[in-house]
């Protein structure tokens, strides 16, 4: 088979000395930038580009996909320990993860994280290997009308973090739609809700609203009951491995979250944050035990974590087949490319093989360095929590304010997280879940323009979202979702008396 | 957006330059502070670490210092160079038709009109394109259709009131019917519009060229025209422009540099000289080739009047729109 | 059923989501209205996640006269502690534009950790600049990347 043959020449490629050592660096820098919040592979990779003046193409490309890799290990490891999202991508993380470290049991969230992240990267390179073509072109099939639809089912999904009250969670939704209102609009240039700041129209960055709302609000949080000597940290206790029933519980989300995360890489509009969503709230729908979720229910962690590296893996599909980069991580590695005066499209495959499949053999090699890296990294990790309670309070806001200021340069970020913050603490005070924020800012702006779009292109004709097939079927499982499991109790229900 | 310029270049193209600067190599200024409205790995960006690469291989200048602040399209940097570097003659900041526009719709006090102009680098021409399988087959069946109902034929380009935006305002303007009457689709950067227009879901599409070039050459998408003065050079030299097909319409997405502002005309004269000489660098030649950028240089008072003349245009366009 | 006694601060939350509400409304009807051919206007997601708002945050309202949140009693607050935090963080922001990331860093360090119980101000400070100098040095060397040199630019 072709493709096993030029596999085994990337391996071939990717298993040299001086491209193990790349690989290598890049997991590091990677897994290093992953765990800062706000500063993400994206600017990693950008600021690395000068480096494609000095190395070979395949090796700044190993380099690169190997911070993209390692970013998405790095990004949960601070969303488990200090509830502080590295990543976009790692705020489903933080719900399950940050309850887990609090319970005593960080060793074996940082475990499931990891060997998760393991699982789905390793299936979806192998998707990537064998299937990239099909699936790029069915991806090609959706569009704006079709986007609309797949944010309605994650909009349904939303209902899985409402937490205790439905009014707040859903105030909570609204008020992180409204945030993401903030900015130009696509679809007319106008600005909306920029208050005539400059620094607003290119909108709010859903980084700086997480780590306000998990970061700043916490430490806020934890400063006002200080005296109560309340809300510490459990020691971590037990094994730091996971246990047999960890297993269990694990290895099903894993590979589901792996086939939730890698077609929604190949989609534009996807995004990884989307598919962890998705995940989330399979993992609640599906667990037997979904008392536990909102404590630190394991699934909770694996299921995402999964489905965002599945989702990593599979941007890179539509980047290598078709030039199309679905992630601003994608974005700037086609620039990187172009720095070589090569252009990733259909034809790269035929004209720069070596490179293509020394890349994809890396992608396997880096995933299993992650693993090694990652692993004994636990114990170092666990440690963080062993730092007095001040300075490491102190700590998360010293690299809170890096990711923030650090790369915009800008005063007004910063306050907008000390702001996002101030309100983080009445909300946990008063109990209004804070992950409906993050995720309406993040859905509001991807729904709205869908819609929009959808509508010019059909010309105003709203039917466009259910004539289209795949759409309609997309409303379809939103609407099973809603109220499938209502009607089917009911009808058991009904059943269960006709028999009595 | 800056990303989505980051992915665009030209090929070929060069236009006529005065030969400025030495050829050979002599240390013009110890340190130069380069000022990036954007964030790294956009096209501004690579331009102000294109110009850090030639210039130290030639030894032209000593050491750079880069500041990078994104937002805006460039208007949340440019105050803050404009007031921080006042006065400074070693002090250059990166800019480029995207500024323009995007001063005119923010309606920004500070505006590219508060720094000198001291040259342009580098310019790319937008393309139209449809899928491989649209009925329109060149140019002028996808004019009739947009003068008979402009409406009916969705087009994909970056946000409103952006530079694909303009363009086919522009030539909405010149088959006779209003920029307002389009059927705009906005996408995001990041491919997005590529997608579409691969999979059909907009009829036709505007952007630079480089966005596109793998898929024309490919044959998945079939260019139409192209905006620029003259044809591209090489690659993509079958594709017409808007002028020969009867359109009279020509805008290109270009970069460049400019000073600080209270600096004198002659310390505005020895950035200017000095850019001529990293642009007759060969490395600057090599860079130009593998980024596939077409070269566009032109310095000093030349390109002061071509930034008023391209103000004014963006300007009545951006009126027409509704947006300035 | 005992008359509820309302809970000042679930009030005041609820109060709040009203303004913020309706705040949203009058920003929405100021977005400027485009002549651009669009088949749905810039507002009309504005206008729907803004009212929803309103809807929600009278709802609210209504229950936290009427039954309240039902959130835990409240414990009193640590204002000393928040105090310390809240000085830092506004340290931090004032000086980061003029003194620079490190300085800036520092403060805001030494301030927090002091609101966390830590008694010794001048370590923490120490630790805080070792910490704040390293993430710069590494950030300016390592990846070129400038967070806010300040006066360190003309120090160093």
């Amino acid at each position: 088979m072709d493709t096993l043959a030029a596999l085994a020449g990337g391996f071939a490629t990717a298993l040299t000395p001086t491209h193990l050592l790349f690989a290598f660096v890049g997991c590091f820098l990677g897994t290093a930038v992953g765990v800062l919040p706000g500063i993400g592979p994206a600017l990693t990779v950008a600021l690395l580009l000068p480096i494609t003046f000095q190395v070979p193409a395949t090796s700044a490309f190993i380099l690169f996909a190997g911070v993209y890799y390692g970013a998405m290990y790095g990004g949960s490891t601070t969303s488990i320990l200090l509830n502080t999202p590295g990543e976009s991508a790692t705020i489903i993380t933080a719900l399950e993860g940050h309850r887990m470290a609090r319970a005593g049991r960080a060793g074996p969230a940082l475990a499931t994280a990891a060997i998760g992240s393991f699982v789905a990267g390793t299936i979806a390179t192998l998707a990537l290997t064998f299937a990239a073509p099909v699936v790029v072109e069915l991806a090609l099939k959706l569009g704006p009308a079709e986007y609309f639809s797949l944010m309605v089912v994650a909009f349904v999904a939303v209902s899985a973090v409402l937490g205790a009250s439905a009014l707040r969670g859903l105030a909570c939704l609204f008020l992180g739609l409204l945030l993401g209102i903030v900015g130009v609009d696509l679809q007319t240039g106008q600005p909306r809700f920029t208050f005539g700041m400059i620094e607003f129209l290119d909108g709010i960055e859903v980084t700086i609203v997480a780590v306000g709302l998990f970061a700043v609000a916490e430490t806020l949080h934890l400063a006002t009951r200080r005296k109560h000597g309340e809300d510490e940290i459990l020691p971590v206790q037990g094994s730091l491995w996971l246990s047999k029933s960890d297993w269990a519980r694990s290895w099903k989300p894993w590979l589901r979250g792996a086939c939730i995360g890698f077609p929604f890489g190949a989609i534009p509009a996807g995004g990884s944050e989307l598919p962890t969503f998705l995940s989330y709230y399979m993992e609640r729908k599906l667990s037997k035990n979904p008392g536990e979720f909102g404590h630190g229910a394991i699934e909770g962690v694996a299921g995402p974590e999964a489905a965002n590296n599945a989702s990593a893996a599979g941007v890179l599909m539509p980047m290598l087949t078709l030039g199309l980069p679905t992630s601003v991580t994608a974005a700037i590695m086609l620039s990187a490319f172009q720095s070589y005066g090569i252009q990733p499209g259909p034809m790269l495959f035929v004209t720069q093989g070596d490179l293509v499949w020394g890349l994809i053999a890396s992608l396997y090699v880096g995933n299993v360095m992650l693993l090694i890296l990652n692993l004994p990294l636990v114990g170092l990790w666990v440690k963080i929590l062993k730092i007095p309670t001040p300075q490491l309070y102190a700590g998360i806001l010293v690299f809170a304010t890096i990711g923030s200021y650090g790369v915009s340069n800008s005063v007004i970020d910063l306050l907008v997280m000390y702001g996002v913050g101030i309100v983080g603490l009445f909300m946990k005070r008063y109990d209004f879940p804070v992950a409906p924020a993050v995720i309406g800012m993040i859905l509001g702006p991807l729904a709205e323009q869908a819609f929009r779009q959808a509508l010019t292109i059909s010309q105003g004709d709203v039917t466009t979202f259910i004539t289209r097939p795949i759409s309609a079927s997309f409303l379809v499982v939103a609407l099973l979702l809603a109220f499938g499991p209502k009607l089917w109790s009911a009808w058991v229900a009904t059943q269960q008396r006709a028999r009595a | 957006m800056s990303l989505a310029l980051g992915r665009r270049a030209t090929l070929g193209a060069a236009l006529a330059f005065p030969a400025l600067g030495a050829a050979w190599a002599q240390q013009r200024f110890d340190s130069l502070f380069v000022f990036v409205p954007a964030a790294p790995g956009g096209g501004w960006d690579l331009t102000g670490r294109a110009i850090e690469q030639a210039a130290r291989t030639a030894g032209l200048v000593g050491s750079f210092q880069f500041e990078n602040v994104g937002g805006g399209g460039g208007m949340v940097g440019l105050p803050r160079f404009v007031n921080q570097r006042r006065g400074q003659a070693n002090a250059l900041i990166v800019g480029g038709s995207i500024m323009l526009g995007t001063g005119i719709t923010g309606k920004s006090s500070v505006t590219v009109r508060d720094v000198p102009a001291i040259a342009r680098l580098t310019s790319e021409a937008g393309v139209i394109v449809v899928p491989a399988a649209s009925p329109y087959r060149d140019f002028a069946g996808l004019a009739a259709a947009l003068k008979a109902n402009p409406g009916a034929v969705p087009i994909g380009g970056s946000v409103a009131g952006g530079i694909d935006h303009v363009m086919l305002g522009l030539i909405l303007k010149a088959l006779g019917r209003s920029p307002r009457d389009a059927s705009y689709v906005g996408f995001q950067a990041g491919g997005q519009n590529i997608a579409a227009v691969l999979g059909g879901q907009v009829q036709a599409s505007i952007s630079g060229y480089s966005e596109f070039s793998e898929q024309i050459k490919a044959g998945r998408l079939r260019a139409l025209a192209i905006s620029g003065e003259t044809r591209l050079e090489g690659e993509g030299s079958d594709i017409p422009t808007l002028r020969e097909q009867g359109v009279d319409v020509t805008l290109a997405n270009w970069r460049g540099v400019f000073g600080a502002p209270g600096t004198t005309a002659a310390q505005q004269q020895a950035l200017a000289s000095l850019m001529g000489a990293i642009h007759a660098t060969p490395q600057w030649k090599e860079i130009l080739r593998t980024r596939a950028w077409a070269d566009a240089f032109l310095a000093g008072e030349a390109f002061a009047r071509f930034v008023e003349k391209d103000i004014a245009d963006t300007e009545a366009v951006l009126k027409d729109l509704g947006l300035a | 059923m005992p008359r509820h006694r309302p809970i000042a601060g679930e009030v005041a939350c609820a109060v709040a989501l009203v303004v913020i509400a309706l705040g949203a409304l009058w920003q929405t009807a100021v977005i400027p209205t485009s002549p651009i051919y669009a088949r749905v206007g810039p507002t009309l997601f504005p206008w729907i996640a803004s009212s929803c708002l309103l809807v929600i945050a009278v709802l609210l309202l209504v229950q936290a006269l009427r039954t309240g949140f039902g959130v835990e009693e409240s414990l009193t607050v640590d204002w000393r502690s928040l105090a310390w935090v809240a000085a830092g963080l506004a340290a931090n922001a004032a000086l980061i534009g003029t003194a620079g990331f490190v300085f800036a860093a520092t403060a805001l360090f030494a301030c927090v950790a002091r609101g966390f119980g830590s008694t010794n101000f001048l370590r923490d400070a120490a630790i805080g600049l070792v910490i704040a100098f390293g993430s710069y040095y590494g950030f300016e060397k390592l990846l070129g990347v400038n967070i806010g040199a300040g006066i360190l630019q003309d120090l160093i």
